[in-house]
């Protein structure tokens, strides 16, 4: 194992919030050296304000001393990166961002698209610092068009991709995600988008800039049901837990509170050991004929909802999860995020791993989600206190003294923590 | 590239392989891949979830049952740089196609599976309805006095598609700087899924409290009914606010400065939600969008296909193509200036290159 596909590249970064900072995360964790730039005059609002309260169940945590420190949201997408604040409106900031640069195979960033700009660090001149890097910037609606600089997060994507109209329960109102999805959904793309920029890179020798707008991104995972709308006129509807050619296809209630099975069914012979471990197969059901086919279940799907919620109810979730399965169906619990955390299938994959962070401490969260046979992964590491790296990548990089660092402290364009 | 699977996931893997130039060679069975039979067709009777899925690559037909099938299957995947594979373990074993019987050396071969290659669910079957159950999402999507609510269409394999892409790339990555060394990857779906669900799953940790449905159908939880459709307005920055209340013509809220501070909105919500509401409900969405866009107010109309496909942005930025053959055909999900996307080809009839592979 040689600590991940990327061992080697390094990223100088300047993502925040969800979809960049994952995507970065992301990188880390196959390996690259993924130095995040922050700046402490303003915190990336996901460790959020420094005046706020920490979570509930850190507050007898005694490590647990700075809220921005302690922010899950923060901390869920900041893995394996250092973290260097800088400010780049000053002069010396600049200078030294520049001389960053000079280290780095890629940038990544998620500002508004006037931002580098404005700073005078777009991507020409960055690939004259250095020739060859990789530039990806994420926006709401990207760099051109008259879109350009209307402000969007994930919850103004998700109805401006189309996302929400597609989202909800059958004859409802459409709905947005319970987190912001579309975030995910950018960051995964701007992982595939550096990696092939990287790729190209080692062929053709050459960087590139890459513009990812989180529109087009999402717009692109609803492309079957844009497809449908260009050849048949249709906006397709909002189906809720259904499928388009299967039924049974839902979540169904368990015994308990907030308790919950999701079961489809794909053929015949699947219906038959449905109803066979509900104990249906004996009831009044058995002959009647809106159940006995595909076309005839499908065609009376609000009769068989109600028909297997009707045994669903007083089951014990995991054990009719078990009897689903052992029967060959598709069968599953609803999780939890508390659950999520302590589940042992997906511990043993290794996506759920506990991560001990110096302030917040230990607590299971989620990681890359690759197995590579050969190169591995990058081992796991908490994301960064705020500024926690900002002389270890200066004087390593840079080698830059202790005194030129503590006069970068002293004007505040560097440094551990918020403003002096 | 070599694709072997059967998923929409991995159909979405090497649609992007295809997309960036790679040569994709699907293998599809005697009966067609089944993306093919899954509804909604167009007037042609085509599936429009495999014209989306299978566009840009070769097809051609093998009974893999058939020692003669896997033979030639053999044979294709052993001058292949990847292979995609989306059987479970055991499957993948009987059907003769491990890497291990592959052994073509420096060869990359993708497992796109719905729980992996190892551990406890690797031999249970699974889809988009029990991924969505078991990686948190449908607990959190949808009302809290309704049913848990799955994301929509194939979020799942879009999702598992695009990671297991990146994990493609970054294997031939290593193999360009480590000749001749091949490797195997496992991407699973529940995995991507559950990577996808990180802040809410350390949020519930930290706070000890898992996060559930939206208790309430207001401007705090997702888009509200506007004049024409509906609108999601995510107040978060003071200016946001006050800019916003201007624009609705509720300067009494806007200029109260209790209201600045997102934590006093979010505590006292019930004081303002229903007056904004009706405040909005007046608006034409694309006429509210213009005036708080015009404000660099966070906002959005939630948008149709039809609106989507002549909206003057996308337009203008060029995100609908023309497929060959003329249809217009959804982007790329991201612009690259030195290695761009390209659709080259629309999706094959089943075996429509069998001459072309063979030879």
């Amino acid at each position: 194992m040689t600590g991940g596909p990327l061992a080697g590249y390094r990223g100088i970064v300047l993502t925040q919030a969800w979809a960049g900072a994952y995507c970065t995360e992301l990188l880390g964790y196959l390996g690259a050296d993924i130095i995040q730039v922050e700046v402490r005059r303003r915190p990336d609002s996901w460790r959020g304000s420094y005046d706020a309260p920490l979570p509930e169940q850190l507050r007898d945590v005694p490590s647990a001393q700075h809220a921005w420190n302690c922010n899950p949201l923060y901390n869920s997408v900041n893995l394996n990166k250092r973290c260097v604040t800088l400010d780049l409106q000053t002069q010396p900031g600049m200078a030294v961002f520049r001389g960053l640069l000079e280290h780095a195979d890629f940038v990544a960033e998620n500002f508004s698209p006037r931002v580098l700009g404005n700073l005078g660090i777009g991507y020409e001149e960055m690939a004259r610092i250095k020739p060859g890097i990789i530039l990806c910037s994420l926006s709401a609606y990207g760099h051109s068009g008259p879109w350009e600089n209307v402000p969007g997060i994930g919850g103004t994507i998700e109805p401006t991709s189309g996302m929400s109209a597609l989202l909800g329960y059958p004859g409802g109102p459409p709905l947005n995600s319970g987190q912001m999805y579309p975030d995910a959904v950018a960051g995964l793309n701007a992982v595939a988008a550096i990696l092939t920029a990287l790729r190209h890179r080692e062929r053709a020798g050459e960087g590139q800039y890459i513009d990812l707008s989180m529109q087009e991104a999402n717009l692109t995972f609803i492309g079957d049901a844009a497809l449908e709308y260009v050849r048949t006129g249709r906006q397709r509807e909002r189906l809720g837990n259904r499928h388009p050619l299967l039924c049974p296809h839902g979540i169904y209630p368990c015994a308990g509170q907030d308790r919950w099975i999701a079961i489809s069914c794909h053929d015949d012979a699947q219906w038959n050991h449905l109803t066979g471990a509900l104990g249906l197969a004996t009831s009044g059901m058995a002959g009647d004929a809106r159940f006995t086919t595909l076309a005839a279940r499908k065609a009376n799907e609000n009769a068989v909802d109600a028909l297997v919620a009707s045994a669903t109810r007083s089951r014990e979730r995991d054990e009719l999860v078990a009897a689903l399965v052992a029967a060959g169906l598709c069968a599953a619990p609803v999780l939890s995020g508390l659950e999520i955390g302590a589940d042992p299938g997906l511990r043993a994959r290794g996506v759920v791993t506990e991560v001990a962070h110096p302030e917040a401490g230990t607590w299971p969260q989620a990681v890359g989600p690759w197995h590579f046979g050969r190169s591995g992964t990058a081992p796991v590491r908490p994301a960064p206190l705020l500024g926690e790296h900002s002389f270890e990548v200066l004087s390593q990089l840079l080698g830059m003294t202790r005194e030129a660092y503590d006069a970068l402290v002293d004007a505040g364009i560097s440094g551990v923590g918020p403003p002096e | 590239v070599t694709d072997f699977s059967d998923s929409a996931a991995a159909a979405w893997c090497s649609r992007l392989l295809a997309d960036f130039g790679a040569t994709v060679v699907m293998v599809e069975p005697p009966g067609g891949h089944p993306l093919r039979r899954e509804p909604p067709f167009d007037d042609r009777g085509d599936s429009v979830a495999a014209a989306y899925f299978l566009a840009n690559k070769r097809s051609v037909i093998l009974d893999l049952e058939q020692e003669g099938g896997r033979q030639r299957a053999l044979q294709l995947a052993r001058r292949s740089d990847v292979v995609i594979n989306s059987l479970p373990p055991s499957r993948l074993q009987e059907r003769g196609l491990t890497y291990g019987q592959i052994d073509r050396p420096g060869l990359v071969m993708a497992h796109v599976t719905m729980h992996g290659m190892s551990g406890p669910l690797a031999e249970v079957p699974g889809d988009e309805l029990t991924v969505a159950a078991r990686s948190g999402w449908a607990g959190i999507n949808g009302d809290a006095n309704r049913e848990p609510l799955r994301p929509s269409g194939h979020q799942v394999a879009f999702c598992t598609g695009v990671a297991a892409y990146a994990a493609v790339v970054a294997a031939i990555l290593h193999r360009d700087r480590h000749p001749g060394e091949g490797q195997e990857v496992d991407v699973s779906a529940l995995d991507v899924m559950v990577s996808t669900f990180a802040p809410a799953l350390l949020r519930a940790g930290y706070t000890g409290k898992a996060l559930g449905r939206r208790e309430s159908a207001d401007i705090t939880a997702g888009p509200v009914p506007v004049a024409d459709g509906h609108f999601a307005l995510t107040i978060s920055r003071a200016h946001f606010w006050r800019d916003a209340m201007h624009v609705l013509g509720l300067d009494d809220l806007a200029e109260d400065p209790r209201w600045e501070t997102s934590w006093y909105r979010a505590a006292h919500k019930e004081e303002y939600v229903d007056r904004v509401q009706e405040a909005m409900a007046g608006w034409p969405k694309h006429e509210l969008f213009r005036e708080l866009a015009a404000r660099r107010v966070v906002a959005g109309p939630v948008l149709t296909m039809a609106e989507l496909v002549e909206n003057e942005h996308l337009r203008e930025r060029g995100f609908w193509v023309e497929a060959p053959g003329g249809e217009r055909f959804p982007g790329p999900p991201f612009r690259m200036s030195g290695s761009p996307w390209a659709l080259r080809s629309a999706a094959p009839r089943p075996g429509e290159h069998e001459r072309e592979v063979w030879g």
